[in-house]
This record gives structure tokens, sequence and C-alpha cells, in this order.
């Protein structure tokens, strides 16, 4: 137990230059994705979040700390491509790394279906996060809009791409690391 | 030692999450020169390129993915465009008869002809870099900025109409809020007739001519443009859409108008900036 313990955390710290290097241009690939690709793909009314599905892809491979981190960073990358708020993305993101992070850490990650899973229910979170902040920021939050129109098929849309990104992005960020090859050791 | 790991890491959440506030209230507090905007504006320097080349880079694609899309809603869109024909045939007829009325009133009156673009006023061509995929925001980054005399509350308009206007600028980007934005408001006219009101556009994207007096005569098919009224950030004469349908209610004060906009907002690309 003890053994395990030490080998996942040692997947957790921050490593080497050139995995961070990988993490960073993630980050700019993800945010690149989510503002030039992602608007022009419309899926049953809705458009895909890659920014969200590889932050999800990256705290599982990750863990929490650098999750968040990265969350955190490819929010600010958004919102300064958008021009838009700043910290309201970042705010989500890190929320989303974050909790990704702690599962991955946390529960048996061998079976296929985790990184489908958890998409699902950070796209539920992010989604649920958004509306409440557009709620505060007095815009109108039509809950059978939000429901038709943006959750339900950003649910479908996420949870299908989680599968390939997850490879995708595992194979980017392949090698030392990983907390499911750290698991294996 | 796994405690101290577990405390560093709640630190990092908790300062990541603070940071995150902090800014959102600073970007909402400050001046348009504040510090978070300057920010903004020395890292799109870096981005925009990137975006610009993403963009050209995905265009094959983007069309492909358009074509396929159009391919499989070509049999409902040509019922659509049927419908839109006679709509628009009802206007044509309507504009024909009273064409030589309205010119003739313009000659009495000693109106101005506008053009739609008066002497002055210079179009900067820029490209969509960037769109919002969110659905609360209605918004899209463009490649040229105050670099290139461009300036917040600029019209931006394509070839089919309206865009947008202008809500921020740096050296080389700015961002259009659309007129589909739910915090858009453009003063409109509904032609002919001349009727005024305010085109808004909502959550679901959908654009509404609103506060329209309950005793003009509105029909389907009208052509709506931008009225450019005293102290509007709009010129005059800016096609917007058509009238798509009319909500007149016994109790209302005003009429609320459905408009059609003519500008395809899903495959925005080239756009000019109207610069006064």
């Amino acid at each position: 137990m003890t053994l395990e313990r030490t080998s996942i955390d040692t997947a957790r710290e921050w490593s080497s230059g050139g995995e961070t290097a990988r993490l960073a241009v993630m980050l700019v690939i993800a945010a690149l994705l989510q503002t030039t690709v992602a608007p022009n793909i419309r899926i049953l009314g809705a458009n895909p979040d890659f920014a969200l599905i590889i932050i999800v892809c990256v705290a599982l491979m990750k863990g929490s700390e650098i999750g968040a981190v990265f969350g955190f960073l490819t929010g600010v990358m958004v919102a300064i491509a958008l021009m838009e708020p700043f910290g309201l993305s970042a705010f989500v993101f890190v929320v989303v790394g974050y909790f990704a992070g702690r599962y991955a850490e946390t529960a048996d990650l061998s079976a296929g279906f985790a990184p489908l899973l958890t998409t699902f229910a950070a796209t539920l979170v992010a989604n649920i996060l958004f509306a409440m902040a557009q709620f505060l920021l007095e815009r109108q939050v039509p809950m059978g809009f939000f429901l038709g129109r943006v959750l339900i098929p950003s649910l479908i849309i996420n949870t299908l791409l989680a599968a390939p990104l997850y490879l995708v992005v595992r194979l980017g960020l392949r090698g030392a690391g990983d907390l499911r090859a750290a698991r294996a050791r | 030692m796994n405690r101290r790991r577990v405390l560093r890491r709640r630190i990092v959440v908790a300062i990541l999450l603070l940071l995150s506030v902090a800014m959102l209230t600073l970007y909402f507090r400050e001046s348009d020169s504040g510090i978070a905007r300057g920010v903004q504006s020395v890292v799109l320097r870096v981005v925009a390129p990137l975006q610009n080349g993403t963009a050209r880079a995905t265009k094959p694609f983007r069309d492909a993915w358009n074509w396929a899309g159009d391919l499989f809603s070509a049999k409902s869109e040509n019922n659509e465009l049927r419908k839109e024909v006679e709509q628009l045939r009802v206007g044509v007829a309507n504009e024909l008869t009273t064409q030589a009325e309205n010119d003739e009133l313009r000659a009495m009156v000693k109106l101005r002809d506008d053009k739609i673009f008066p002497k002055g006023v210079r179009l900067v061509t820029g490209r969509v870099v960037a769109r919002s995929t969110t659905a609360w925001y209605s918004t899209a980054t463009i490649n040229v900025g105050s670099r290139t005399g461009v300036e917040v509350y600029d019209a931006v308009v394509n070839g089919a109409g309206l865009v947008g206007r202008v809500t921020s600028v740096t050296a080389n980007a700015a961002q259009v809020t659309l007129i589909t934005d739910q915090q858009s408001y453009v003063d409109g006219m509904v032609m002919p007739g001349g009727a005024q009101g305010i085109l808004s556009g909502s959550v679901t994207g959908d654009v509404t001519l609103q506060y329209v007096d309950k005793n003009e005569r509105i029909k389907v098919g009208q052509l709506v443009v931008t009225s450019g009224r005293k102290g509007s950030i709009f010129v005059r004469g800016i096609p917007v859409g058509v009238v798509e349908s009319v909500g007149l209610q016994e109790v209302e004060l005003y009429q609320s108008i459905a408009v059609g906009p003519w500008v395809d907002f899903r495959k925005l690309d080239l756009v000019q900036v109207v610069v006064r």
C-alpha cells in the first residue's frame, strides 16, 4: 500500500522540463481547438468542448494538482483568445481539473469507461457552473433552453469525443508521470 | 510527507480559485485601459497570429464540414427557401409599390439621399479567427484592431448585412458582439414604412425587433435595416434581415417582430469594420 502510494505520488510530482513542454503544447492546442475549430462543429445544436475534455484527460493522467493548474491556464488562454471576461472559464476549469484528478487518484482507472464517465460528470458540473455564472451576471438563463439546447447535447457530444481525445492526449503525454503507468508499476 | 503533499495540493487549488475570482472581479471593475485588458492585449499579440494560422489551416475542413451539414439539411432548407422566396416576393411587391411614393416624399422634405456608408467612413476588412463556443455568448474575435483604426462601438458588416459591433479592441484583434447576442441592441426600422424599434438578440440566437408602435402595419417579408437615428453607432440603411413573424397582442403596448437575419452566423469568415 505504501509502495503504491509512493509511486503514484511520484507520478504526480512536477516532472521534467520535457514533460512540462508537452503539457504547454497541449494547453495551446486545447485553446486553439476550443476557439477556432469547435465553433464550426455543431452536433445536435451544440459545440464540442475540446478544452474541457483535454483538461479531464490531463487530470486523469497527471492527478489533481496538475489537473487544476492545467485547467486554470487553459481557462485563462481561452478567455484571452475570445476576449471574454478573465477568470470565469479559469474558475470552472480549476474545479473540473481538480476533481477529475482526485477521481483518478482515488478510483480504479483500469476500466475503459473512466474517461467517458469523468467527462460526462465534468461536462455536467461545468455547464451548471457556467449557467450559474450567467445568472449572477444578470443574463437570461431559460431552463428549457439550458437543458434542451445546452446541457443534454453537450453531455452527448463531449462523452462521445472523450474516448478518441483521451487516446490522443495519452499518446501526446506518454512516458513518465502517467498515473496509470505508475499504478501498473 | 503525504500530509504535507495533500496540504500543498489544497493550497494550490485554493489559490487558483481565489485568483480566478479576483481576475473576474478586476475585469468587471476596471476601465478599458486597466491591467486585465492590458495583459489580454499583450498575450493576444502572440496568440492572434496562431489563431489566424489555425483558422486558415482549418478552413478547408470547416468548408467540408459545412458542405456535409448543408447536404443533410438541403431538403428541409429547400422548403424553407421556397417559403422565403414567397415572403420576399411580397416584400419586393410592397417595395415597388411604395418606391415612387417614397422617392417623392424624400424629395419633398429634402432628405439627404443616404448611401449606406456616408463619406468619411472607411471599411476595414478582417477575418474571424475565433468564436465563442458557449451558448451564453455570441461573440467573435477578428484579426484587425486599433492598429488599423478599429474602435469600440464600430459596426461590423459582411456581404449579407449587419454582423454586430466591436465591443473590445487590442492592437491587432477585436471582439465583435454579434447581433444575436442577448446583450446586443441595435436601432432598426422596417422598410418600406419606416416603423422603428430596437433589434435585440437573445440567448436562443433569435433576433427580435421590439418596441414597434402598435399602430404600425408590418407584414411578413418586409425588410429590416438599421435606422441610424441621431446618436446611433450604426449608420443608416445597413441590411439586417426580413420580418419572419409579427407578434401583436391586444394587451401589449408595442409589437414584437421576429427578424430572420441575412447573415449566416455559422459561416462567418471575412467581415468589414465600419470605421468612422
